[in-house]
């Protein structure tokens, strides 16, 4: 969302790699990151020949997993694109999209263990645009009350803010549906595909469509609509866009809409894909949504979505070929790194210093 | 002056009625002795931990009702450990402290998890206040094993032991689930798992060296707890591996029974085993379309195989009638807070007849010889742990009637209940 140059125009994935190569050579940090990514990718290649079949499946959870997180990563990006603020609550919003998502399912009537078919396709299409709306409008508000007044505060103010909210969403869904997990009704079918003994199912398959669809959506608007140049403007500069006549309250406003509004589809299509939540679930999802919108590069949509398969993918490989146990090191190990060598992400993008 | 005068009045009238309308059984000979009861009510654990106290409060109930003991009657002073929704170690540390203070309490029934136990007996023994646990099952709380990173008197701090528990221990938990496994699952190849937590790495390390000594292969891994969400990654190892069956250390907050619910969709259908973390409710739901065939053990007799364990259990069913008021640990609360009041009724005996002391009720208590419990007859050795080595074996099957059966039933899937298969008695072999 935010350009290096002054040009505003559309990004295509041979932009984005192009990029990529650029920010990778000279400095430090890219030849950090080459190396490890490359000792990274002689290690998978070599665990790729000993069992072809469980690197390709576990290479399916983790993109399945990475889109979901990419979801909620651009949340954050747009969010911190356009005011500069990393909104901690935006894990628990994603949290809250399952748990409204939960009682209008339960209105349709739709239960698990019933067969799919138009029932439950009208449910979910009609589950979706509600609960999108719903938490869209719940994020506008969040932003109205507790981040627009401080909007001329220093940073640490509206940081501080996002965190209380943070408790605030994790403590209304904690009285609202107490601390136990949740079970979220399997409502997909469970049929799937096994191609070399690689199983694909309708779910992966789902996630990953219903999420390039939504990002595909999400760049088009960004690019093409009015309100998507709008957000551009404000991203670059602020005061120019106002100068401009452009009506800030509103465009910001608008970003967390959208922000709101994915996350909250993350959240349903979450709860399908695992059929389990939890009022804490947004904490941690969150932070490594984060790490995946820092990893991509801190207000560019394509490093958010970038940044969330890859994290996706390193998590899966991490707990099958090392240990669960050490994945969450290696995730948060990865922003340590980015922070400190490379802050600008992957696609190296940077937000214009105001 | 006069509004004063009228709030002293107020005060003291209302200190009065306080007083009076303290205890629930209504006025008593001698008056009431309280007994504390600490374990995890909220959120996920109050699976476990709401059904264990209905346990204490049907045991006081039906001492109450027979007459009290030595002109004494019982009540029960209730703190719950979970923050959260899961325990925690400091709540139950406060709470403890809060019942030392009460000096009508005089010795508690609790923890349900055994990284509580460990916070709290060093500040129970200090005052010499009887701890009895329903269903601790980590052996390092009263064995000085090898395998433990601390040792038990250290615990005590110098002080007389003042813990004891009805139930036996992960060291033979975990084998009883090895043997089961092997010989009778005939499982050769397992996959272990653990949820990082002290009981969860214990109970696992118990199990997979018992399958070990059996002649098993098996493959470890440990995930970080609640907050992985994925599990799919590392069971489709397993899954590569040839694992015939997974064996889970943990406890359904944990997480434990949502791996069991994903197993399906990545074509790795084996027997689910597990320790009495998993035996619950919550599992069952966690486990979603998946939960049949979820093997876990309980650290103790069941009701349908000691003699006389029926009476009291359908006598607790008509006195706690809702379809989970029955737990996996309710009958060994039963057991652990009769003995508790048992011996506070020796103590005030040896007494003449008067109020016992802490320490009165602590010397009683390990002199326990030959109790008979409902599942059980119990002596206490020096430790604090009984000379019962009796596991039991359940596995979820679908059941016609839930409100007949002596293990767990579901919430969300009401028929389908952990049944009871098989009885490992370590006593003996």
């Amino acid at each position: 969302m935010s350009e290096g140059t002054t040009a505003v125009r559309d990004r295509t994935v041979g932009d984005a790699l192009r990029q990529a190569q650029q920010a990778f050579a000279g400095d430090v940090g890219g030849a950090l990151f080459s190396a490890l990514g490359v000792v990274g990718l002689i290690i998978l290649v070599v665990l790729a020949f000993q069992n072809p079949g469980q690197f390709f499946q576990i290479l399916i959870y983790g993109l399945t997993d990475g889109a979901l997180y990419a979801l909620v990563a651009l949340g954050y990006t747009m969010v911190y694109g356009i005011i500069e603020l990393i909104n901690f609550a935006h894990g628990d919003i994603f949290t809250l999209g399952s748990f409204v998502a939960l009682p209008l399912l339960a209105a349709f009537g739709v239960d698990e263990g019933q067969a799919f078919g138009v029932q439950i396709v009208i449910a979910l299409v009609i589950t979706y645009l509600l609960v999108m709306i719903i938490i869209g409008m719940v994020n506008v508000t969040i932003e109205r009350i507790a981040y627009r007044p401080l909007r001329n505060a220093p940073r640490l103010a509206p940081l501080i803010t996002a965190i209380g909210m943070s408790f605030v969403v994790e403590g209304l869904m904690y009285i609202w549906r107490g601390p136990s997990t949740l079970h979220f009704p399997d409502l997909l079918p469970e049929t799937g595909w096994i191609v070399n003994t690689v199983r694909i199912g309708v779910k992966d398959i789902y996630v990953l469509v219903l999420a390039i669809i939504l990002v595909t959506a999400l760049t088009l608007f960004i690019n093409r609509s009015k309100l998507g140049k709008a957000m551009r403007a404000t991203a670059q500069d602020r005061d120019a866009a106002q100068l401009m006549g452009i009506d800030i309250n509103r465009t910001i406003a608008a970003t967390f809409f959208i922000g709101a509004v994915l996350a909250g589809a993350g959240g349903m299509t979450w709860g399908l894909y695992f059929n389990n939540v939890n009022f804490a679930l947004g904490f941690n999802a969150g932070l490594i949504a984060f790490t995946a919108a820092v990893l991509g590069g801190i207000g560019n949509i394509q490093g958010a979505a970038l940044g969330g398969l890859l994290i996706g993918i390193i998590a899966a490989y991490s707990d099958a070929y090392w240990s669960p146990l050490w994945t969450p090191v290696v995730v948060f190990g990865i922003l340590i790194l980015i922070l400190v060598f490379r802050p600008t992400g992957l696609l190296g993008m940077r937000v214009p210093e105001k | 002056m006069v509004r004063a005068r009228g709030l002293v009045v107020l005060t003291l009238a209302v200190f009065v009625a306080a007083a009076c309308g303290g205890s629930t059984g209504g006025g008593s000979a001698k008056g009431t002795i309280k007994i504390g009861v600490d374990l995890p009510e909220s959120g996920a654990a109050a699976s476990s931990g709401l059904p264990t106290l209905h346990g204490v409060e049907f045991a006081v109930k039906t001492i109450n009702d027979a007459g009290g003991l030595e002109g004494f009657k019982f009540e029960v002073s209730n703190f719950d450990d979970a923050v959260n929704g899961a325990y925690n170690e400091q709540k139950g540390v406060q709470n403890v402290q809060q019942m030392i203070g009460d000096s009508k309490v005089l010795g508690m029934i609790g923890p349900f998890n055994s990284a509580v136990a460990k916070a709290e007996i060093p500040v129970a023994a200090a005052a010499h206040f009887v701890m009895i646990s329903p269903s601790n099952t980590n052996p390092c709380l009263t064995k000085d094993l090898p395998t433990c990173s601390y040792h038990p008197q250290d615990l005590r701090g110098g002080n007389p032991n003042n813990y004891f528990r009805v139930v036996t221990t992960d060291d033979f938990q975990g084998p009883a689930m090895a043997d089961y496994a092997y010989k009778n699952l005939n499982i050769k190849t397992i996959a272990v798992l653990s949820d990082s937590t002290v009981f969860g790495k214990g109970i696992a390390d118990a199990f997979q060296v018992r399958f070990q000594t059996l002649g098993g292969t098996f493959k470890r891994l440990d995930y970080p707890g609640e907050t992985q969400n994925d599990f799919k990654s590392f069971l489709t190892s397993f899954k590569n591996f040839g694992a015939q069956g997974l064996y889970v250390g943990g406890t359904d907050d944990k997480k434990a029974c949502v791996a069991r619910s994903q197993m399906k969709s990545i074509g790795f259908d084996v027997p689910y085993l597990g320790g009495d973390g998993i035996e619950t409710a919550q599992c069952i739901d966690d486990a979603g379309s998946n939960n049949l065939n979820i093997n876990a053990t309980s650290a103790g007799a069941d009701a349908t195989q000691v003699a006389g364990a029926k009476t009291i259990l359908d006598a607790y069913k008509k006195a706690f009638s809702g379809p989970h008021d029955l737990g996996g640990y309710t009958i060994q609360a039963y057991d652990a807070a009769t003995a508790l009041m048992q011996a506070i009724g020796r103590a005030a005996k040896d007494n003449g007849g008067n109020l016992p002391s802490r320490e009165q009720v602590r010397v009683a208590m390990a002199a326990t010889k030959g109790f008979v419990g409902a599942i059980g007859t119990y002596n206490f050795d020096a430790n604090g742990d009984n000379d019962l080595k009796i596991v039991s074996v359940y596995t979820t099957e679908s059941v016609d009637d839930p409100a007949t059966s002596t293990g767990v039933c579901a919430t969300k899937a009401p028929k389908i209940c952990f049944v009871w298969k098989q009885q490992f008695n370590f006593a003996t072999s």
